[in-house]
C-alpha cells in the first residue's frame, strides 16, 4: 500500500514538472560563470542564472534588478546603490552587499583574469554601508552610472576568494539570484535550467533546456518538428521556409553587429590608401549582400541605427573609373588579365572564418566582382583556432572577411586605435586615436555621440576595410510560446515574461 | 607490444597537435592578456620534447591530465569514461553486425549470384555520414508526414537525431556496419575465405568419409572472420568520427571533433589513446581466436 502511494506520489511529482522550453546553440557552454563569458552562447546561459545590479528594460534603458535605487553624487564621482531586499542565491543564502562588493574585487583581480576586467574598469572603490546598501566610488565623473552597472554578480559565500578560475567546481555548479536554476549539464551535453522557485520575481517558463546541436540546418528541422521550441538565430535561407510554417512566429530583433573586409595595412600594397580606396570602389556591397539576407549597408563602424552612426558619411558605391584612376595613380598598370605592378598581379589573399555563417557564398561573391576588375583573389577558409593564431597573432593576411559585434556600449577603440589589442589590420590615424580616447573618457553623452560620429566620418576617409553591411536578425519561436521578447543582444533578458502553452 | 604502440600514438599524435597553429590560450577573448600565466599554468612554455616527455611519463601512472578547452580543470578520465562507452557500444555492435551480415551474404552468394553483389557494393559503397543525412532526413520525412497526416501518434524518438534512443543507436550501428564499403569488403573477404576452406582437402576427406562438414567450415571461418573483424574496428572508429556527429551522439568521436576544434590536446590525446587501446585490444583478441582455434599454432615453434 505505502509502495503504491509513493508510486503515485512520485507519477504526480514527474507530471508536476512543467515541459521545458528547448532552444538550440550550435555549441554548449563548457563552463557557466559570468567572469570568464567568451561566446554568446555562455552568454544567453548566464540571463537566465544571473543577474546584475541593473537591467535593460523594453526600451533599452537601464532598469534595476537587484537595485532598487541610486543616489548620483553631486560631483559625479560616486553613487548609493540600494539593494533589494528579500533576494536569495539558488542555495538559500542570501543576496547582500558583501556579494557586490565580491563581484567588482573578483572581476579587478589580475588573477582571476576575467573576460569581463573591462566592465568594472570606471568603479575605482566599493563599499558596503550596510547589508543592502554599497557606495560606489567612480574613477572620473559619470553621468549614468546604471548603464554600466549590468555586470552579472557571483556568490561571495561559495568563492574561498576574489582570485576566481575557471577551472573552480563554480563552472558547472552555478549558483546565481536568476530566475532559473542549473538542473544538470546532461551527457549529450544539453543543460537543463528548472524555474527557481525562490525566486524574487515572476517568471512563468518552468523549465528551459539548452540543445546543442550544431549543425543549423538540422536546428530549422527541429523547431518545424516541434522538438525545439525557440532558434535564436535563423539563418537567411531558412526565414522562408519557417515564416510560411503556420506553428512558427519569427520575430525580428537589431543586433550591433556589423561585416566588413578588413585590410593589412602594415605591409604593401595595403599600406596604400589608394588602393584600399580602388579595392572598395570595385566592390557592389548591395549585390554581395543580396544572396545572403537582408540588412542595411553600412559606411562606418557602426550599425545605422546607433546613436554614434554618422548619416552623412556617403556610400561608397561601385566606380570603374575611380579604381582605375586610384590605382594607376599607386603604380599599377593593367595589359592582360590583372593589375600589375613591377610584374606582379595585384593579389588579395582573403581569409575568412569557416564558423561565420554563408561567408563562403560571400567570398566567392566577392572574388568573382574583384577578379572580374583585375585583381587576383586568393580565398582561404580557417577554423577558430587557426584564425586567432594566423589572423591575430600573425597577422599573416592581405585581408579578412569578418564581423564585429558589441554590446551596448558600442566602443569601438580596441578595433580602430592605433594601440587597441583588436586592431589587427594595424590601422593607425592619431586624429581617430585623439576622438576615441576622449570618447571613452567623456561620461557626457552628447559629447560622446558627437566624438564618435567624427570618429565615424574620419575612419571611413581612411578605408581601412571595406563596411559591408549589418544583417537582420531573426529569431523564430513555436507559436505555442507567448509574450515572446527579445534583447538584442543577451536574448534572454526579458524571458521572464515569456510563457508556454 | 601495447605499450609500445600507445607510446608511439602518444608521441605521434602529440606532435601532429603541437605542430598545427593555434592553442587553447588564442581561443580565448583575452588569450593574450593570459598567455604568460596559462603558458606557466598548462605546461605550454615548455618545448615541445619536454611536453611530450612529460605526458608520457604521466600518463604512464594512469593519469591523462585535465581538460583544457572542452570541459575547462575535468579530468580527461572523468570526460571520456561514459562517451567512452558509447562508442564502443556503437562499435562492438557495428562490428558484430557487419561481420554478420557479411558472413551472411557470402554463404548465400558462395561466388554465384553477381546481381545480389553488385546490389551490396551499391549500398555499401556510400560513405558513413551521406547514408547518416539521407537515413535522418528520410525517417524524419516520412515520420512527420504521418504526424500530421494524423496516422501515427509522435513516438518518443522524434525528431532524429536530437532525441536519445534506440532507434538513434540501431541507425548509427547500421550505417556504421554497412557505409563505407565496409559491408562490401567483409562480404568479399569472407566469401574468398569460405571458398577456400570448402575446397580444402580436410573438408574434401571429412566429406568423403561422410562426416557432416558445416560445422567444420564454420570453425575454420572463424579464424580469418576473427583477423577480419580486428581490421575493420580502426577503420570503423574512423567512421565513427564523423557519425557521432552528424547523428548528434557525445561518444568519443564527437569530443574527438570538438577537441581538436578547441585545441584541447590532453582530451584529443585521451581520445587517441583510446582508440589506439581499442584497435591493440581488437587485434589481440583475434590473435587469441586464431591461437584457440589452430592447434598448430599452440605447438610452439618445431
Amino acid at each position: 500500500m505505502t509502495l503504491r502511494a509513493l508510486t503515485i506520489a512520485s507519477l504526480l511529482a514527474a507530471t508536476a514538472v512543467a515541459a521545458p522550453l528547448r532552444y538550440a546553440e550550435d555549441r554548449a557552454p563548457p563552463i557557466v560563470n559570468p567572469l570568464f563569458t567568451t561566446t554568446m552562447s555562455e552568454a544567453r546561459l548566464a540571463e537566465l542564472v544571473f543577474e546584475g545590479l541593473y537591467t535593460d528594460d523594453a526600451q533599452l534603458s537601464s532598469i534595476g534588478r537587484l537595485a532598487t535605487s541610486l543616489e548620483l553624487a553631486e560631483d559625479r564621482m560616486s553613487a548609493i546603490v540600494h539593494l533589494k531586499p528579500g533576494v536569495t542565491w539558488h542555495d538559500g543564502e542570501t543576496f547582500d552587499s558583501a556579494d557586490v562588493l565580491f563581484t567588482v574585487r573578483a572581476l579587478k583581480n589580475e588573477k582571476t583574469a576575467s573576460t569581463d576586467r573591462g566592465r568594472v574598469a570606471f568603479i575605482k572603490q566599493v563599499t558596503a554601508i550596510d547589508d543592502h546598501t554599497v557606495q560606489f566610488t567612480f574613477e572620473r565623473e559619470e553621468y549614468a552610472p546604471e548603464d554600466k552597472l549590468h555586470f552579472k554578480l557571483l556568490p561571495e559565500h561559495v568563492f574561498a576568494g576574489t582570485a576566481v578560475k575557471r577551472t573552480d567546481t563554480f563552472r558547472t555548479k552555478p549558483i546565481g539570484t536568476g530566475p532559473y536554476t542549473v538542473d544538470h549539464f546532461n551527457d549529450d551535453n544539453s543543460i537543463s535550467l528548472l524555474q527557481y522557485d525562490n525566486y524574487h520575481d515572476a517568471t512563468r517558463l518552468g523549465a528551459i533546456t539548452m540543445r546543442e546541436v550544431a549543425d543549423k540546418n538540422y536546428q530549422s528541422k527541429l523547431l518545424l518538428y516541434e522538438s525545439l521550441e525557440a532558434l535564436v538565430r535563423v539563418m537567411p535561407r531558412d526565414l522562408a521556409t519557417l515564416q510560411a510554417d503556420r506553428k512558427i512566429e519569427l520575430y525580428p530583433y537589431q543586433t550591433n553587429s556589423w561585416w566588413y573586409v578588413g585590410f593589412q595595412q602594415a605591409r604593401p600594397p595595403f599600406d596604400d590608401a589608394r588602393v584600399r580606396e580602388a579595392l572598395t570602389a570595385m566592390v557592389d556591397v548591395e549585390s554581395l549582400l543580396a544572396p545572403i539576407g537582408t540588412g542595411e549597408v553600412v559606411t562606418g563602424p557602426f550599425v545605422t541605427s546607433s546613436p554614434y552612426y554618422n548619416h552623412k558619411v556617403e556610400r561608397r558605391t561601385l566606380n570603374e573609373s575611380k579604381s582605375s584612376q586610384l590605382l594607376e595613380a599607386a603604380g599599377y598598370s593593367r595589359s592582360g588579365e590583372y593589375w600589375t605592378k613591377g610584374g606582379e598581379p595585384l593579389t588579395l589573399r582573403l581569409t575568412a572564418q569557416e564558423s561565420l555563417e554563408t561567408s563562403q557564398d560571400v567570398v566567392i561573391a566577392l572574388q568573382s566582382q574583384l577578379e572580374s576588375q583585375g585583381v587576383k583573389v586568393e580565398p582561404t577558409f580557417v577554423g577558430a583556432a587557426e584564425w586567432k593564431s594566423k589572423v591575430w597573432n600573425d597577422r599573416d593576411f592581405d585581408a579578412v572577411l569578418s564581423q564585429w559585434s558589441f554590446d551596448r556600449s558600442e566602443d569601438i577603440t580596441e578595433q580602430f586605435h592605433s594601440g587597441g589589442k583588436l586592431n589587427f589590420g594595424s590601422y593607425r590615424n592619431a586624429d581617430v586615436d585623439t576622438l576615441l580616447e576622449e570618447a571613452r573618457d567623456t561620461s557626457d553623452p552628447q559629447r560622446k555621440k558627437s566624438l564618435l560620429r567624427d570618429a565615424h566620418a574620419a575612419i571611413a576617409a581612411d578605408a581601412p576595410m571595406i563596411f559591408l553591411w549589418t544583417l537582420d536578425s531573426y529569431s523564430a519561436v513555436s507559436r505555442r510560446v507567448d509574450n515572446v521578447v527579445i534583447h538584442p543582444f543577451y536574448y534572454f533578458t526579458w524571458s521572464r515574461e515569456w510563457e508556454l502553452r | 607490444m601495447l605499450a609500445l604502440s600507445l607510446v608511439a600514438v602518444a608521441t605521434a599524435v602529440q606532435l601532429l597537435l603541437w605542430a598545427a597553429p593555434g592553442d587553447p590560450i588564442d581561443l580565448l577573448p583575452n588569450g593574450e592578456e593570459l598567455r604568460e600565466q596559462l603558458s606557466v599554468e598548462w605546461g605550454l612554455d615548455q618545448p615541445i620534447a619536454v611536453r611530450v616527455l612529460s605526458y608520457l611519463a604521466q600518463a604512464s601512472t594512469g593519469n591523462l591530465g585535465i581538460s583544457l578547452a572542452y570541459r575547462p580543470g575535468m579530468p580527461v578520465i572523468d570526460v571520456l569514461l561514459q562517451p567512452a562507452l558509447t562508442s564502443l557500444g556503437l562499435l562492438s555492435g557495428a562490428v558484430v553486425l557487419s561481420l554478420a551480415w557479411g558472413t551472411a551474404l557470402a554463404v548465400w552468394t558462395r561466388g554465384q549470384r553477381r546481381q545480389s553483389r553488385r546490389l551490396v557494393r551499391v549500398l555499401s559503397v556510400a560513405p558513413v555520414f551521406l547514408l547518416a543525412h539521407i537515413g535522418v532526413h528520410g525517417i524524419n520525412e516520412l515520420t512527420f508526414s504521418l504526424i500530421e497526416a494524423g496516422n501515427i501518434a509522435r513516438p518518443a524518438w522524434f525528431a532524429l537525431p536530437a532525441e536519445a534512443s534506440l532507434v538513434r543507436s540501431t541507425l548509427a550501428i547500421v550505417l556504421l556496419a554497412v557505409g563505407s564499403g565496409s559491408l562490401a569488403e567483409i562480404h568479399q573477404e569472407v566469401e574468398q575465405a569460405l571458398l577456400t576452406i570448402r575446397r580444402s582437402g580436410f573438408v574434401d576427406a571429412a566429406r568423403s568419409r561422410g562426416e557432416p562438414t558445416t560445422l567444420l567450415i564454420a570453425r575454420h571461418l572463424l579464424i580469418p572472420v576473427a583477423s577480419l573483424a580486428a581490421a575493420r574496428t580502426g577503420f570503423l572508429l574512423g567512421g565513427l568520427v564523423i557519425l557521432e556527429k552528424v547523428l548528434l551522439i557525445n561518444g568519443a568521436g564527437a569530443i574527438l571533433w570538438q577537441a581538436a576544434l578547441l585545441r584541447d590536446v590532453p582530451v584529443a590525446l585521451g581520445i587517441t589513446l583510446f582508440s589506439a587501446a581499442t584497435v591493440c585490444l581488437a587485434r589481440l583478441a583475434a590473435d587469441a581466436v586464431r591461437i584457440g582455434l589452430d592447434p598448430r599454432l599452440r605447438g610452439g615453434s618445431r
